[in-house]
């Protein structure tokens, strides 16, 4: 069925709107809230008259300047970077058959959830001046020193940030390359077009749009960076707006200027937003996916890797694979490791676990277990509520015709323009104004994660609740069910699936969320991803690797408990 | 005999699950249909001639020369696709002067070419649209024209009007028999649509399980089909075992075929189509046949289907079914059935028996 077709009456029912608008209020009313106390603070002086003053005094401020010039160009760097190296792979994946394929692709959307603590981490662990990269090539090359310094440097950013990006790019450009009818490609063979006048003809321009989108997609992630900057820059001549949204609010306390930098901040991510959203229009626009045949064919016609692919297929995954998973396997590897004397080498030992769960004495260990509790209630929380205010909030936006795409579509977007320590910081200064209590924060800090995990709940389970054909509803009612029997008994069976995905989204996100919660917490809340920020901070890499592992160990159990009630059949 | 364009000689693809093996030629300008069910391999044979599948053994000739091992786009070969695989990022006019940017033929004369291409095709004004904003059949329009562009020497149509609804598709199988008588060109048509493959076509080759059937005239393929399955898949129609000739046949001596029965066996088969049957349902009036018959007599009317301007009936006769048309609904249910001997078509192994 073609998308925004009309879906037939009853889709108007108020029944949807009824169950929907809560949702759809709840949504926007978290997000509004903090923003509305930003713009409050950038534009209305202590007098309570509207001042530009607070914005005038940033944009002419020279070194304000200088962080704006070099986030956009650590961004525009770090894109660059991670869209050439996934263009390979996204080739590989979408046009040849192989195994394996299923697991990178699944390996393409651990990014999204895998907290930044945790990337910062593995980075510092494995690229690290004594980290494994380095040892290993010293005890290959029988070298004096550390071969390899990329820690706290320009390159340590672009590096994590090509971590982060490549895989997500990969997996967007491929999947919509793989989507791509391939009949094109055989009717312009069949004119004359030979292989590589066919690519530069015909797939190169269709992909066009697909590569602009995605780049501006990992732009966008490149700009609001926060952790890897703050953590892996290691110094005051790399910083990034977002690190100087923090800076100012809570090392120097100044609300009112972090307040107008972060509305700087919106606007120029607004801009890439509106580019994103130019080509995704574009996109939707020119090619038509809804033909069965075709995508059909398009399987049918995927090649078996000849030698040169194979090679070129083990290479690159080989090489993504070390790059992707070696940092965390160094994590835990590096947690059950420890020194046995001050200059031995590593052996096998529990030791940071037995500190960690309190078993000796340390004051910073304690305080782990109340780390766990808390990230673990917390995260509860947030996966419930994003999961039924996004369930319900699809359904309001499914029902609703051309309004509801254009809300749809402003509901994806503004999350991108506003980054996690701009609603973080918004939640902080509310908090703040009550004199808060420490429940007070926790609340808050829910709040900030809910609106941080929403959008992507929401765009998990809203594709899959459009392409439920009405028919299936009109079946059920012409059965005799109501509009509210078939929400329950087709709609939300067929949604399982997505909601489970979501709703483990959720949990991760909020579990690993650093940035929001760091501009947020005082010493009262702790998570996991604070303690293990201020592990790093204190040079105890270790401890960090442990509470890290225990971090990991969280999300595998999460990921084994979401496919295994996936897997079930439907009751 | 004009020179034959396209010579398939002993073609062969082995899959898990069939073989597709083939024998065959075309000659110059002629309009060829391939009709088959689904999964009988025609689209795979319009694939093997395009190049976009290789063939394992055996060899094709356009024009003489052997293009088994030419590349697809050396082959000269066009092809009008199922879903028309129209380029989305280009217009209706980009589409079209594609093979012609591909062999870097100057602006004047592909400008001319196009226009004169969209005329053809009755696309005039749509140069400069959007290839979403057309609706199925333009898109089939600007297809065609693609594919005539690039001036081939054969021109292969998958299917083409299977997308659009029954009226729009006869239109434009009328349209594209004028492009062809208009062109000349040579073409190769693979449809599922008898009907189509019938008033389309010089000739029609019937396909089954990647076989050859038959490759004939539309008359022979209806009226003489060369095998059951081709006779059975052509149309309507009774098959009777042969033995049931002697104890109903009238024979007269008025008529040109002297009937020469030759005894039968459970391999020997009748079959007649049911526009050639005779239906008498008025015992009052003489049987109106004066040539060598099979005469069906007390058979029962078990269904009268009515198809708008006559009616197909079932007829139990001795446990068997015949149909029939007549284009009156018969007054009771007891009628009696005729057919000419010369409308029978004999079948000994499921193959014809031309005697």
């Amino acid at each position: 069925m073609k998308q925004g077709a009309p879906r037939s009456v009853y889709q108007h029912s108020s029944f949807y709107s009824l169950i929907g608008l809560p949702g759809l209020l709840i949504l926007i009313v978290l997000f509004i809230i903090p923003l509305a106390i930003l713009l409050f603070n950038a534009f209305v002086d202590d007098a309570g008259t509207v001042t530009f003053q607070r914005i005038t005094s940033i944009v002419t401020n020279p070194y304000i300047i200088r962080i704006l010039a070099f986030t956009l160009f650590q961004a525009f760097l770090s894109t660059f970077v991670s869209v050439l190296v996934a263009l390979p792979g996204a080739y590989l994946t979408s046009n040849f058959e192989f195994k394996g394929k299923r697991l990178i692709k699944s390996l393409c959307m651990v990014p999204f959830v895998l907290p930044s603590i945790l990337v910062v981490l593995g980075f510092v662990i494995f690229y690290g001046n004594s980290g494994m990269v380095n040892r290993m090539l010293i005890q290959l090359f029988d070298l004096n020193e550390p071969p390899l310094h990329i820690l706290y440097s320009f390159k340590a950013i672009i590096m994590a940030h090509a971590f982060y990006n490549i895989p997500i790019a990969m997996g967007l450009i491929s999947s919509y390359w793989e989507r791509l009818p391939v009949s094109a490609n055989q009717a312009a063979s069949t004119l004359g077009a030979r292989g590589f006048t066919t690519f530069r003809t015909i797939t190169l321009p269709r992909l066009t749009p697909a590569i602009i989108s995605a780049s501006t997609l990992v732009f966008l992630f490149c700009y609001s960076s926060f952790a890897i900057i703050l953590v892996l820059g290691g110094g005051p001549q790399f910083t990034t707006m977002e690190v100087e949204i923090y800076r100012e609010a809570r090392i120097m306390l100044d609300t009112n200027a972090a307040a107008a930098l972060s509305v700087v901040s919106i606007v120029i991510a607004l801009c890439f937003v509106a580019v994103y959203s130019y080509m995704q229009n574009i996109m939707s626009n020119q090619e038509e996916f809804t033909s069965p045949l075709s995508t059909r064919k398009r399987m049918m016609g995927l090649r078996k890797p000849t030698f040169a692919a194979v090679f070129l297929i083990i290479v690159y995954s080989m090489l993504l694979a070390i790059f992707v998973l070696g940092p965390m396997i160094a994590i835990v590897v590096r947690s059950f490791q420890a020194p046995l004397t001050r200059t031995s080498q590593m052996e096998f030992s529990l030791k940071w676990y037995r500190q960690l769960f309190g078993f000796s004495q340390s004051f910073l260990f304690t305080s782990a277990i109340t780390a766990i509790l808390y990230s673990t209630a917390i995260a509860f929380v947030t996966a419930l509520v994003s999961l039924i205010t996004s369930t319900i909030t699809s359904a309001i936006l499914c029902s609703l015709k051309q309004r509801g795409r254009l809300l749809t579509e402003l509901l994806a977007m503004m999350p991108m323009a506003v980054s996690s320590v701009i609603i973080g910081l918004g939640y902080h200064i509310i908090s703040s104004r009550l004199y808060g209590s420490t429940s007070w924060k926790m609340i808050a800090l829910v709040m900030a994660h809910v609106v941080i995990a929403s959008p992507l709940v929401l765009r998990t389970i809203l594709p899959t609740y459009r392409s439920i054909l009405p028919t299936y509803m009109q079946a059920s009612m012409t059965l005799g069910a109501t509009v509210s029997k078939t929400f329950r008994k087709i709609e939300i069976p067929l949604l399982r699936s997505a909601m489970v995905t979501g709703a483990s989204f959720a949990f991760a996100i909020s579990m690993g969320e650093l940035n929001a919660t760091l501009v947020l917490s005082d010493s009262h809340v702790i998570t996991i991803p604070i303690v293990m920020y201020r592990l790093i901070g204190s040079y105890n890499y270790n401890a960090a690797c442990a509470l890290g592992s225990v971090l990991i160990l969280f999300y595998i159990i999460i990921f084994f408990i979401a496919e295994s009630i996936k897997r079930k059949k439907y009751a | 005999m004009p020179e034959s364009a396209l010579v398939c000689s002993n073609l062969e693809v082995a899959y898990p699950e069939f073989t597709l093996s083939l024998d065959f030629s075309i000659s110059e300008g002629e309009l060829v249909s391939i009709i088959g069910p689904s999964g009988c391999g025609k689209s795979t044979t319009l694939q093997l001639i395009t190049g976009l599948l290789k063939c394992e053994k055996g060899t094709i000739r356009l024009y003489g020369r052997d293009i088994t091992n030419v590349p697809i786009w050396d082959r000269q070969i066009a092809m009008v696709f199922q879903d028309y695989a129209l380029f989305p990022h280009l217009n209706v006019e980009q589409n079209i002067a594609y093979s012609l940017k591909i062999k870097h033929i100057g602006r004047k004369e592909r400008l001319q070419t196009t226009r004169s291409l969209m005329e053809l095709v009755g696309l005039e004004g749509y140069a400069k649209r959007n290839i979403a904003q057309l609706s199925g059949g333009e898109k089939q329009r600007v297809a065609l024209a693609r594919a005539l562009a690039s001036k081939p020497k054969l021109l292969l149509l998958d299917e083409p009007l299977s997308a659009l609804d029954a009226k729009l598709r006869k239109h434009l199988r009328q349209e594209i028999r004028n492009i062809h008588d208009t062109t000349g060109i040579t073409t190769l048509y693979v449809t599922h649509d008898q009907e189509e493959a019938l008033t389309l076509s010089d000739r029609v080759l019937v396909m089954n399980n990647g076989r050859m059937e038959q490759l004939d005239t539309p008359e022979h393929v209806y009226a003489k089909p060369s095998t059951v399955f081709a006779a059975k898949f052509m149309g309507e129609g009774t098959l009777l075992p042969y033995d049931v000739i002697p104890t109903i046949l009238v024979s007269t001596d008025k008529g040109p075929d002297k009937v020469v029965f030759r005894s039968g066996g459970e391999n020997r088969q009748i079959f007649f189509r049911p526009e050639r049957v005779i239906v008498h349902d008025n015992p009052e009036l003489a049987f109106p046949e004066f040539l060598p018959h099979l005469r069906f007599n007390s058979c029962k009317v078990v269904s009268c289907e009515y198809q708008g301007g006559r009616y197909l009936l079932a007829c139990n006769w001795n446990g068997y079914t015949i149909q029939a048309f007549a284009r009156m609904k018969p007054l009771g249910d007891a009628v009696v059935l005729g057919v000419r001997m010369s409308d029978l078509t004999e079948y000994i192994d499921s193959v014809i028996n031309k005697h």
